[in-house]
């Protein structure tokens, strides 16, 4: 805002204007200490990890054989070129890619079909199953991962038979575990993803324009292929981007359903190197993971998103005439809510249903039980109790709610902010610099992330102790990964709002803090409770982000789960993923209540 | 006593805009100016710098001969401690708090404790009619009722300056008219400084006691509303301010021949430097066609022989097209002409009335018409 006059020798009265400015009000300052300190959270974790890649960490030091702080090209080597390198790189970026592939190709027809069925029919009941087709979205991404195993695992992994085997099917193990699995209990998360996409882009399109089309004599098939589909080009490759990269950086899934059968992804192979030791070879596929991330990601923001604007162009008062389905309406209605049935229901109730069994999927009276629950002793499980007896999840569970809610609440406070200085700093470089660093946590891929902040906090700096294996660490890696949505939502609230409330209260006589505290945050009530209940309830489910960086000290929920599956205490674990969703949902109640918005759309960005 | 000064105030916007270019404008204590001009001629610009929201890239802002603002000695006193009223166009109440709470906050901000802030709250509200609305939102409020929120929040502090930008452009055409009687009506009650920015020339011409007309960044008058009426010293000015605009009239291109070659000659003191005559609708008269050819200046008027092109009623009064030596002008009568589309008539004018403009666009003393 102030740009002081020009010209030599007028440097004191300029100093002199710029410092009254900054008194009266300090955005540029706060802007460029809030910019100094995302530069410190969010590069310099990167650039650190970048450095481990050439350089030998004491860990590594053990198994090399080179001493600390050497450098090298060792672990580039050993990822990219040496006998190993297929069974830590090259499989599991071959797995990636095709499950990625797959996943798109069952998602995108699946969303795209529905999100037709819904916005352009007169499908009956296509309200309810527009908001019934997100539930899958809000779940934790790996909760279907954790139902396949209650109703089709096998005996590779020992522990409870699953429902199948009860019923007398003894699941294969392409069935069981593998890519299979992960392929579809991925797409039936993600392709709300592309049913919200779709929906939206198909909302813009004014059905004036197929009306146009068909006036001029085209009929159904040449409108579908001449004017929608390309008008949908745009979001059909956002979504393929954004599933692909939610593919890239989702640790859960194939942890769950790969590791029995040694099907490694990039995460799980990111996470295995950390793991046994190679903090070296981790940070190599970290720096693939992220650099992948980001170039899907970066492809979606700068290319799709600027295509895009044209489609929303159809021109105001777009009319939406619903097609008749005429005879197919029952059976497109049974399939859509089958859909639903299959992707929300099913592994709920699956999920449920094995809480309240010993053994699962034998329906006999002896064999219901609340023991998961409420048991103070669970036989099969020593030193196990009930869920709501239980001391390791209620710590666990205590951890989750305090991490969770202290990021989302700075996350909340500092995106508003964001938001704020950056409205108030328009096209100034700092503005604009502020706005692109508080958004690059979401190019990065959460796992990636982890370990590049774990590789950067690990060890003191400065007047920063070694921040490994505390609380901190895991609310700032949280908040700030969060950041890009609160900061974005944050500023559109304030664009929303415009300056001049602001400056009303400034001509009356109000100082800079005192406008912020009587004028901007009540006013921003709303905007403030939705970027704070959003991210607390994506931290809730969390899991590739937390993995990493979870110790026995911090462990949370969405470890807790992962812990009992690896003990075979399915029971448990299954209470504790219900007992996730239950917090999810409720909370996303309450949110829809306060803001009394629907939260299908706000959803859509956090993980 | 408030007066303002402004000397040498220059705004850009990016490199290539200047939004305002060398203003110089003293506003005297008590006078209530208008700036008007198109949309985009920096007025809300000048609005701003004097409440101190923009910076000026140069020049110096006084109040009272206290500098508020200056590039060469690097003084700027921020908005807050300007102690200014200043109503936004899009009204800028704060929707959180009640009307009273709107209008209390700057008595607040100025230290008075609860009970003479509710005593200045309830006299204010009285005097602008809204009494009632003290426990309302802003959002349970009409768009007229919210600018008298609006007026009222400004007023409360008794500010010796009020700045107005575009206060009434959302307002219908009959509370336009009621809120502009009530501004004046307040000028003179209060005898505050007041700042109006508006592009309504009807706005500017029925409150102001001067007007700054401005266009692309510039000053181009600055006058009593009547003087800007009867005087314009610009081209622009004159083109700008007058509804239906004033008429026109440039060389054919053809020397000797055309309306202004025939104007010209009526005013033989200016007759080289004219460029461009003008002559508002108000002041041609439609008259009876007989003898009308005879005389192209009889005494002090100017008459010649027109034809009736078209004839638009706008309720209140007639615009009636016409054809002059094959230039169109536009007349305006307050009477229902005695003609029709067709009809053969003569147009006249006193010719103390036609305006007379240089190549710069400059005014040329009407005085050659001797």
């Amino acid at each position: 805002m102030i740009r002081a006059a020009s010209g030599a020798g007028r440097l004191v009265p300029r100093l002199r204007m710029w410092l009254c400015a900054v008194r009266s009000d300090p955005s540029p300052i706060a802007a460029a200490l809030l910019a100094a300190a995302l530069v410190w959270l969010v590069l310099a974790p990167i650039g650190s990890m970048l450095i481990d890649t050439v350089r030998v960490q004491v860990r590594d030091s053990a198994t090399t054989g080179l001493r600390t702080g050497e450098w090298t090209l060792s672990f580039l080597q050993r990822t990219f070129t040496s006998r190993v390198s297929g069974v830590l790189f090259w499989t599991p970026l071959a797995n990636t890619i095709v499950v990625a592939a797959l996943v798109s190709l069952i998602a995108l027809p699946l969303g795209a079909g529905l999100a037709w069925l819904t916005v352009r029919t007169d499908l009956p009941g296509r309200r309810i199953l527009s908001s019934v087709m997100v539930v899958p979205y809000m779940l934790p991404s790996w909760t279907f991962a954790v139902a396949w195993l209650t109703l089709l695992k096998n005996r590779r992994l020992g522990g409870l038979p699953s429902f199948a085997e009860s019923f007398g099917f003894a699941p294969p193990d392409w069935l069981a575990y593998g890519a299979l699995p992960i392929v579809i209990c991925e797409a039936l998360h993600l392709f709300p993803f592309a049913f919200l996409l779709f929906g939206n882009a198909l909302r813009s399109v004014d059905t004036q324009l197929e009306e146009s089309a068909r006036v001029l004599g085209a009929s159904g098939g040449v409108i579908a292929r001449r004017i929608i589909l390309p008008l949908l080009r745009p979001a059909l490759l956002s979504a393929f981007l954004l599933i692909f990269s939610r593919v890239l950086g989702s640790f859960g899934t194939p942890y769950i359903l790969g590791s029995g059968v040694k099907f490694m992804m990039l995460p799980t192979a990111l996470y295995g190197s950390f793991k046994i030791g190679s903090p070296g070879v981790a940070a190599v596929i970290a720096t693939v993971t992220i650099a992948l991330g980001i170039s899907l990601l970066a492809l979606d923001v700068f290319f799709v998103r600027e295509f895009k604007r044209f489609v929303t162009m159809g021109g105001k008062g777009s009319l939406r005439r619903a097609a008749p389905l005429g005879g197919l309406r029952a059976p497109a209605m049974l399939t859509a809510g089958a859909a639903c049935l299959i992707t929300t229901l099913l592994p709920l109730a699956s999920l449920l249903a094995s809480t309240l069994m010993h053994r699962p999927g034998v329906f006999r009276l002896d064999n219901f039980t609340l023991d998961y629950w409420i048991a103070a002793a669970i036989p099969a499980m020593p030193g196990q109790r009930g869920l709501f007896l239980n001391a390791d999840i209620a710590a666990s569970a205590w951890n989750s709610l305090r991490i969770a809610c202290a990021a989302a609440v700075i996350c909340g406070l500092v995106g508003l902010f964001v938001g704020y200085l950056v409205v108030r700093l328009p096209s100034t470089r700092l503005g604009v610099f502020l706005r692109q660093v508080s958004f690059l946590p979401y190019l990065v891929p959460s796992i990636g992330f982890a370990a590049a902040c774990l590789s950067f906090f690990a060890v003191a700096r400065g007047p920063v102790p070694s921040l490994y294996g505390t609380m901190t660490l895991l609310v700032l890696v949280m908040a700030v990964k969060y950041l890009p949505f609160a900061s974005r939502s944050g500023i559109s609230a304030m664009m929303q709002m415009g300056g001049e409330p602001e400056e009303a209260a400034r001509v009356c006589g109000a100082g800079w803090l005192r406008r912020l505290a009587r004028i901007v945050v009540p006013i921003q009530k709303h905007a403030l409770v939705a970027g704070i209940v959003l991210p607390f309830i994506s931290g809730m489910k969390e899991q590739s982000l937390v993995i990493m960086l979870a110790t026995p000290g911090t462990e949370v929920l969405t470890t807790q789960v992962l812990r009992f599956v690896d003990y075979g205490y399915s029971q448990l674990a299954n209470a504790v993923v219900l007992a996730i969703v239950g917090i999810v949902f409720a909370f996303t109640f309450i949110l829809e209540k306060l803001t009394g918005s629907n939260l299908a759309s706000g959803v859509s960005g956090t993980g | 006593m408030a007066s303002i000064e402004l000397q040498g105030v220059t705004k850009r916007f990016g490199s290539a805009v200047m939004a305002v270019d060398g203003l110089d404008l003293t506003i005297r204590s008590g006078s209530f100016v208008c700036l008007l001009g198109p949309s985009g001629c920096g007025k809300t610009t000048t609005l701003r710098m004097i409440a101190g929201l923009d910076l000026p890239d140069e020049g110096e802002i006084r109040l009272d001969g206290r500098i508020l603002y200056s590039t060469a000695s690097g003084e700027y006193v921020p908005t807050e401690k300007r102690g200014m009223g200043l109503v936004f166009q899009s009204y800028a109440l704060w929707p959180h708090m009640t009307v009273a709470g709107n209008v209390s906050f700057g008595l607040e901000m100025q230290g008075l404790d609860r009970e003479r802030r509710r005593a200045r709250v309830a006299e204010v509200l009285e005097l602008l009619h809204i009494g009632e609305l003290a426990a309302r939102y802003p959002a349970q409020l009409s768009g007229g009722q919210q600018q008298r929120v609006a007026l009222a929040r400004m007023l409360a502090v008794s500010p010796d300056i009020l700045l107005l930008d575009e206060p009434l452009s959302n307002l219908d055409a009959k509370l336009r008219l009621e809120m502009r009687a009530e501004l004046k009506r307040l000028h003179k009650t209060i005898g505050n400084t007041i700042v109006y920015v508006t592009h309504d020339q009807l706005e500017a011409m029925t409150m102001s006691t001067e007007i700054a007309v401005m266009h692309q960044g510039r000053l181009q008058q600055f006058a009593p509303p009547m003087t800007i009426y009867r005087e314009p010293a610009n081209l622009t000015v004159a083109e700008f301010v007058g509804s239906p605009p004033m008429n026109i009239i440039r060389p054919s291109g053809r020397p000797g021949e055309g309306l202004f070659d025939q104007l010209a000659e009526l005013f033989p003191a200016g007759a080289g430097a004219v460029r461009t005559i003008g002559v508002r609708p108000d002041d041609l008269a439609v008259v009876a066609a007989t003898g009308a050819a005879a005389s192209p200046a009889a005494g002090r008027r100017w008459i010649r022989p027109a034809r009736v092109e078209t004839i638009l009623p706008t309720g209140s009064e007639w615009i009636v097209g016409l054809r002059v030596e094959g230039h169109g002008l536009f007349a305006r009568a307050v009477e229902e002409p005695a003609c029709v589309p067709g009809d053969e008539v003569a147009l006249a004018a006193p010719l103390e009335r036609f305006h007379l403009f240089d190549a710069d666009g400059r005014r040329l003393s009407p005085s050659g018409a001797d």
